[in-house]
């Protein structure tokens, strides 16, 4: 059941060919969906608070974890060492240009 | 530990902004360091409340959002605006009134994520206690990143069917965001209507609690935004029940 619900999780993030917003996180389904409102709202969090919250294994929530990086919803902090890597969860877009926020938001609630 | 507080409506005229200054001064009023953060760039209005002019307005959120100083140089101390016996500190970080300046930020647009990243560097750099968000109204990208990282939602409604509709929307979203606290506040409520069927109204109809229920006040309407209600009137039946909201948000 949990490797279904990895398969899941990774296959929605893959399928994100844009960065990722912290708004986006509602279209997600669980675990991925509670487990990234949690972070979020942590700011700052190891890769076991994510796996935790995920319950999934360590390199599973690290594969996760690392789409998240390329897709800008979270940053590798400077605090990580070779035993625990920690992430900051990224708000501010820097690979989007300074625009009007797109009116798309709907299509997320629907 | 401290805490983001966003304070929203679906629709304009619910009384966010008087609700959000209220909030802020009885926090102060208890001993914490507040920060009120205007989010409605289109909008701004708060800073009339805190008797804040615009020859003493420094920075705005707006020079913040274009680069032109840090969130904290745009925190403006008014404290000393409010009256009454205040033992901690209220900042505020106003949205620019200038015309020009709205038009360029409607026209040019901004990041949203910079004033979210600007939430948390204010709380540490001012060692807040409470952050304040006054949203402006309805759901966009800006409100939904608040509510994102806020650690509590108030979510004021009058007993209206427009907002009633609109609301359940917001709530819908607000539990999708797993916020930790959720807090419903029925606001302007007519005196022909009982505060308690209304509260019950409002808790079956959304499954969130009813932080208070407040009466409409011809008071409120004649104070008309020239200062903070909760200080100016301590003993209304306004005042207590933000009292009451401000307590359950301390929980």
């Amino acid at each position: 059941m949990s490797e279904l619900l990895f398969q899941t999780a990774l296959k929605e993030l893959e399928e994100r060919k844009e960065d990722i917003r912290p708004s986006d996180v509602v279209l997600f389904s669980e675990p991925l969906r509670s487990a990234l409102n949690f972070v979020i709202r942590l700011g700052r969090f190891s890769l076991t608070e994510f796996a935790e919250k995920l319950e999934f294994t360590r390199d599973q929530s690290k594969q996760l974890a690392d789409i998240l990086v390329a897709r800008n919803l979270f940053a590798v902090s400077r605090f990580s060492n070779a035993e625990e890597t920690f992430y900051e969860s990224r708000l501010s877009a820097m690979t989007r240009p300074l625009s009007r926020p797109p009116s798309d938001i709907w299509k997320k609630i629907d | 530990m401290s805490k983001i507080v966003s304070i929203h409506s679906f629709r304009g005229g619910t009384g966010k902004s008087n609700t959000t200054a209220n909030i802020a001064a009885l926090l102060a009023a208890d001993g914490a360091r507040v920060c009120v953060v205007d989010t409605d760039i289109n909008s701004p209005g708060i800073h009339v409340l805190f008797n804040l002019d615009e020859t003493e307005m420094v920075h705005s959120l707006n020079d913040y959002l274009w680069g032109k100083c840090s969130i904290e140089e745009a925190a403006h101390d008014v404290t000393g605006h409010i009256g009454g016996e205040i033992k901690g500190q209220v900042f505020l970080i106003p949205s620019s009134i200038k015309a020009g300046e709205i038009a360029r930020i409607l026209r040019e647009g901004y990041d949203v994520g910079l004033l979210n990243d600007g939430f948390r560097d204010v709380v540490e750099k001012l060692e807040l206690d409470y952050l304040l968000i006054d949203t402006h109204p309805g759901l966009n990208e800006e409100t939904l990143l608040s509510i994102a990282i806020s650690n509590a939602l108030v979510i004021i409604l009058r007993p209206d069917q427009q907002d009633y509709q609109g609301t359940a929307v917001t709530v819908d979203v607000a539990k999708k965001l797993d916020v930790p606290k959720l807090l419903m506040l029925v606001n302007k409520v007519p005196n022909s209507l009982d505060p308690e069927d209304v509260r019950t109204r409002v808790e079956q109809t959304y499954g969130a609690t009813v932080a208070a229920v407040l009466p409409h006040s011809d008071e409120m309407m004649s104070l008309a935004s020239s200062g903070i209600f909760s200080i100016r009137f301590p003993d209304s039946a306004v005042t207590k029940g933000l009292r009451s909201l401000v307590d359950q948000l301390k929980d």
